[in-house]
């Protein structure tokens, strides 16, 4: 309601403007001709103080003072000839002023309903931040978690609250950030660097990069017995085709594992599922995570994660088809397809590999050895 | 002189002026102006080694190779074809991989194109207007 | 509801500049004095409105309000609050909403100063400074409205362009807005004056200080831009002849010849139609401008947000200003009484060979600037006109301007002795003749053309120092008579001396870099020295640093001079903004004397060194000092009494009014 009294106030502040020069009369007459003289007066003047000071020579400012008087006797002459103008009739006038007075109010109320939304409250940054947080949704949450972490960049805490929700948004390059954070402000912890291996992976759909071996790695050097890390540098192992040290890694970690701990769960699944079945049915598994302790490839079912391999695997395959110079790309796909117990797929893998890359090149004798060591041969 | 004489050589020496001036804006127009290139235009119409031009595209992914010092290789591609680059000097700082770029330069003899000046831009959303314009001619970019 | 308060009286600036560009120029038609006196409350009224419109925007930004989206695309709530503020006309819509907001003040002022022009040139001018601001005001309501809302509101910003986060940028739009639109006013008495078919004596008094006001804020604007681009993108480079500089430069170069025409138009009462149609062009080529810029049309490194939909907008804009006012002017010219013929040597005889090399250079860079457009639309290919064509046209053609700038001054009006001018300045010619042997011998022994660039310079600034000698009779009356002469001398005096001894300070700096100027690109790792040009620097450390919104790799470098001397640190980073997730590269200037030492960062090569790129740039600060200098001359001139009252005030109301303008 104040704005429409304000944008009344406005209008009539315009309108008024319009208006006034018909209310107030004032008597000047338009003589542009006496203008001019004025200005050649004062021209003239403005020579005498030059000459005085020197500035122009005295024939100069005779020559000056002629030319200046002969415009002045010019625009003299055009004074009385312009005497007795026409001038508007009123009706003109009136006429006029009626339609330039109604146009503003016109025009801008007109416009404005267009382009305006006048019921949209102002949400000042500041107002928003202190409201209740209760029924906020998670990312408003989030974005107010930053903004105030963007202004004290050095609260350990306030990214220790962040990281775990970034991963479970899976915002991972976010939690690396926020984890990073963690370790400049507070210090390295096996915890942390194992946290920021995952985030590694989460961010890398899974597959354990070099990038996040190095980071389990450091959660190791920090604690040797560091549970997530060793899980991730076995799928590391597992990932790269050797199955049997992943195994080994795995049974081990089992064995040092406390009863109770979520990380058993994952280990035996990811056993089961490389096919060590001497763990199965050998202890009840607990009834699963808990929610404080989430872990991303805890949660993954053994079906969720291969489908998420086979993903990978295809979508290699057609990187492969359009760009097949790539060495290293038909090697791992050769062995993701070992690892999927998938030997047909390999092989034909391999066939096609050679064909793309020319039968005699070296390349493609390099990639028939490494697929014989896999125990693939081409025909 | 008399003044007419006067007024004709000063008129003359006007017209005389605006004719250099003419002669050296159509002969820079002629000399110093180079033609934007995609590396798929390159054998419809094919460049002289040492004319200059410009190059533009895609930093192809994976192709950049920093060499000890300021020495970078990299190939610009419009998603079909691609040309090598090399370049001595500092890259923009919004130069990636699969990013647009104008590269300006002459291929040498061996038809290695060398570049002196690389192109990137203040924003992060920036394409270069004739590579956007040309890559979208092909269909390879979209806006999003 | 203040946001929509200041969108209300936008619209509302609009429908009243609707009344401002009609009403008083029918009423001049139509001769009747009520009518033509709408002009003066209505362009006050939209100034008032607009700056209300500007101030609620502002607020907006200062309170991080994003429900609007401008806010929203160019704000962040945890920027420091300077960039808040300038983040209002660091992008596209605010910035036009400052361009509007610049030129109904500058209205306001013709309509608050004006007061003692005859009525009917200005309700003529206000008319049509009323049509601009209507076309300018449609155009932001209708294509980018800063007041959009977004409901429901974001709850974080995307932050400004980092880029733009920097205080040469906050203050290099206005300048240059204050230029390009102080030109509208030159325009509007250029077009009122045909309208009505009489030059106004009036008319080249009230010309001159406007475009005098306009052309120094534009220096300014042009100089803290090219020093924006040589600090903050890295390159080192101080122009780049790229388009949107052109866009700039144009009508710096229009407004020039303009100033000086219409001071042949004032004394003489000659070129008159010519300065109107200068008039007419430097504000197209204001417009031109601003229309390269906003549409994106050319590829430069300065367009930040394009639209083709603005850039057809504001093309229409262009060609209904542009193309209407010439139009008027090829039918209108001939009413107009043309002036007097003059003796080629003399004092306008020199100013018209200004105005000939002037608008023939700005030719030249409008030529180079759109004809890669002309080529695109014609035969499909796309090129590039870069540095070597303006190098090539530009240079040649404006060297000899500078060579005769130092006699303009000393001729005298209507009959000139070349021949005395010339003995007079033998001093200026012999020292700038010492200065060139100087630079020869001890700068560099090899570049002949670095010294007869600098001697060029040289001659500019004694020559600028020669006519104010001359004029106060330094060493021809006793030296206290001409001291009092000197300070008695008019202040337009003082304004030119100082104007052209700036622009020869800028020669030599632009000489100077450009030939003299030594780089070294190496790979350095913290212990590392190089040396440039008698200085020592040693990479000292690199490390990360964490600003308030971004993060940074610094490299920190210690600087000596070869003989051993410490000079302290110079500091030089790689910046990246998390918010836009963008990266910048901040380099490291040391100032020595008028020269620096330009330290900027480079990647890190795969064996862990980073590549370092140092410029030793010789009397590189001359560059924008000179225009400094050419700033306080446009300032000292506009002081100048003759200019501060646009035209004397009638007698009869003279007495009345004395105390408040005098």
């Amino acid at each position: 309601m104040l704005f429409w009294i304000l944008a009344a106030f406005l209008t009539f502040v315009a309108a008024f403007a319009v208006l006034r020069p018909f209310a107030v009369r004032n008597g000047q007459a338009d003589d542009a001709p006496a203008h001019d003289i004025e200005v050649y007066r004062d021209q003239l003047d403005e020579v005498e103080r030059d000459a005085e000071r020197g500035l122009i020579g005295p024939q100069e400012a005779e020559q000056a003072r002629a030319e200046i008087g002969r415009r002045i006797l010019k625009a003299s002459e055009a004074a009385d000839s312009q005497a007795g103008k026409r001038n508007a009739s009123r009706r003109v006038t009136q006429l006029t002023a009626a339609i330039a007075v109604l146009a503003v109010p016109l025009v801008s109320w007109g416009l404005y309903v267009f382009t305006g939304s006048p019921n949209m409250p102002a949400q000042p940054f500041h107002a928003r931040a202190t409201e209740e947080p209760a029924n906020a949704p998670i990312d408003e949450l989030v974005a107010r978690a930053e903004a105030h972490l963007a202004e004290n960049p050095d609260d350990a805490r306030g990214w220790q609250v962040l990281a775990p929700v970034y991963m479970r948004i899976g915002r991972f390059g976010d939690a690396q950030t926020a984890l990073r954070n963690i370790m400049r402000i507070s210090g390295d912890s096996a915890e942390m660097q194992s946290g920021l291996g995952e985030a590694i992976v989460g961010g890398a759909q899974g597959m354990v990069t070099a990038e996040a071996e190095e980071a389990f790695n450091a959660a190791i050097a920090l604690d040797p017995k560091e549970p997530r890390a060793r899980f991730f540098l076995g799928l590391a192992l597992a990932q790269d085709g050797e199955t049997e040290d992943a195994q080994a890694m795995w049974r081990e970690m089992l064995a040092d594992l406390p009863g109770e701990s979520p990380w058993r769960v994952a280990a035996r699944q990811a056993l089961l599922s490389s096919g060590d079945t001497s763990v199965a049915g050998a202890e009840t598994a607990p009834t699963g995570p808990s929610d404080e302790d989430v872990a991303a490839a805890a949660e993954l079912s053994q079906a969720d994660r291969q489908d998420m391999i086979e993903g990978m695997v295809a979508s290699l395959d057609a990187k492969l088809q359009e760009n097949p110079d790539d060495m290293d790309g038909w090697q791992r796909l050769i062995r993701s397809y070992i690892v999927l117990k998938r030997p047909e797929d390999a092989k034909a893998a391999l066939e096609r590999a050679l064909a793309a890359l020319g039968a005699d090149a070296p390349e493609s004798q390099e990639l028939k050895a490494f697929a014989d060591s896999l125990g693939i041969k081409s025909e | 002189m008399t003044r007419k004489q006067k007024r004709l050589a000063v008129i003359a020496g006007a017209i005389g002026f605006l004719g250099l001036a003419t002669g050296l804006t159509l002969y820079a127009l002629g000399e110093q102006t180079s033609y934007f290139y995609m590396p798929g235009d390159l054998e419809e119409r094919p460049v002289a080694a040492g004319q200059r031009i410009r190059l533009g595209g895609l930093v192809e992914k994976g192709s950049i190779q920093r060499g000890d010092d300021t020495y970078v290789r990299f190939a610009v591609t419009d998603g079909t074809e691609s040309v090598a680059v090399q370049y001595s000097g500092i890259l923009p700082d919004l130069f990636r991989e699969e990013q647009g770029v104008v590269t300006e330069g002459a291929f040498d003899q061996n038809r290695n194109f060398v570049a002196d000046t690389v192109l990137a831009k203040h924003d992060e959303n920036y394409m270069p207007r004739e590579v956007a314009d040309s890559l979208k001619e092909k269909g390879v970019w979209k806006e999003d | 509801m203040s946001i929509e308060l200041g969108h209300f009286a936008l619209v509302l600036a609009f429908a009243l500049a609707l009344v401002q560009m009609s009403v008083p120029i029918i009423g001049a038609q139509l001769r009747n004095e009520t009518l033509m006196r709408v002009a003066e409350p209505a362009a006050i009224t939209s100034f008032m409105l607009v700056a209300l419109s500007f101030m609620a925007l502002t607020s907006a930004y200062i309170q991080s309000d994003f429900s609007v989206l401008n806010v929203w695309e160019n704000s962040h709530s945890a920027k420091p609050m300077l960039f808040k503020i300038t983040g209002t006309w660091g992008n596209h819509e605010g910035s036009m909403l400052l361009w509007v907001l610049i030129l109904v003040f500058f209205g306001a002022l013709v309509a608050f100063f004006g007061r003692n022009l005859p009525l009917s040139l200005r309700a003529n001018v206000l008319g049509v400074q009323g049509a601009i601001s209507c076309a300018f005001i449609i155009f932001i309501l209708a294509t980018s409205n800063p007041f959009a809302r977004l409901d429901p509101a974001p709850i974080e910003g995307r932050d400004l362009n980092p880029i733009l986060q920097d205080i040469g940028l906050a203050i290099h739009p206005p300048l240059l807005y204050l230029g390009y639109v102080g030109f509208s006013i030159a325009f509007s008495f250029a077009i009122a004056a045909l309208i009505e078919g009489r030059l106004d004596a009036a008319w080249a008094r009230w010309v001159r200080p406007w475009t005098l006001a306009a052309w120094t804020f534009l220096t300014g604007g042009i100089a803290m831009g090219s020093y924006w681009a040589y600090y903050e993108l890295g390159w080192g480079g101080f122009w780049f002849w790229d388009p949107v500089e052109n866009a700039s430069l144009l009508p710096w170069l229009g407004g020039t010849a303009l100033l000086h025409s219409a001071l042949v138009m004032e004394k003489r009462s000659a070129l008159k139609i010519w300065t109107v149609l200068l008039a007419i062009l430097t504000f197209s080529l204001s417009l031109l401008g601003t229309f390269l810029v906003r549409s994106g049309v050319l590829t430069s490194v300065h367009a930040f947000a394009t639209d083709p939909a603005r850039g057809v907008f504001i093309l229409g804009i262009l060609v209904l200003f542009i193309g209407g006012s010439l139009a008027l002017f090829a039918w209108r010219a001939a009413t107009l009484t043309s002036g007097g013929l003059f003796q080629p040597v003399s004092r306008e005889g020199a100013l018209v060979l200004n105005n000939l090399i002037l608008t023939t250079a700005t030719a030249t860079v409008l030529i180079g600037t759109l004809y890669p457009l002309l080529v695109e639309a014609v035969t499909g290919d796309k090129i590039s006109v870069g540095a070597p064509f303006f190098n090539l046209t530009f240079g040649p053609l404006i060297l000899p301007l500078l060579a005769i700038v130092p006699f303009g001054p000393l001729l005298a009006w209507k009959r000139g002795d070349l021949w005395a001018v010339s003995q007079r300045l033998i001093w200026a010619f012999g020292g700038a003749l010492a200065v060139a042997l100087l630079a020869l011998v001890l700068v560099d022994r090899t570049s002949v053309l670095a010294a007869l660039g600098i001697g060029l310079g040289a001659w500019l600034v004694l020559g600028a120092m020669t006519d104010l000698v001359i004029k106060s009779g330094l060493g021809k009356v006793a030296p206290s008579v001409a001291f009092s002469r000197f300070k008695g001398l008019p202040r337009s005096v003082f304004g030119t001396a100082l104007a052209h001894a700036g622009l020869g300070l800028t020669t030599i700096g632009i000489v100077a870099v450009t030939t003299l100027e030594t780089e070294r690109i190496v790979a350095m790792e913290p212990g590392e020295v190089v040396e440039i040009h008698g200085y020592n620097l040693r990479f000292d450390s690199f490390r990360p640093f964490t600003g308030p919104n971004y993060t940074e790799d610094q490299a920190r470098f210690v600087l000596t001079r070869v003989t051993g001397r410490q000079l302290g640190e110079i500091v030089s980073s790689k910046r990246f903004y998390t918010a836009r997730q963008m990266p910048t590269t901040e380099a490291g200037i040391r100032t020595l004397g008028v020269s620096q030492l330009y330290v900027s960062l480079g990647d890190q090569t795969p064996n862990g060194k980073i590549v370092v790129r140092i410029w030793w740039k010789p009397m590189v600060t001359l560059i924008w000092l000179g225009a400094l200098v050419m700033m306080i001359g446009g300032t000292v001139s506009l002081l100048d009494r003759r200019l501060r009252i646009g035209a004397p005030m009638p007698r009869k109301k003279a007495a009345l009014a004395q105390g408040g303008q005098a």
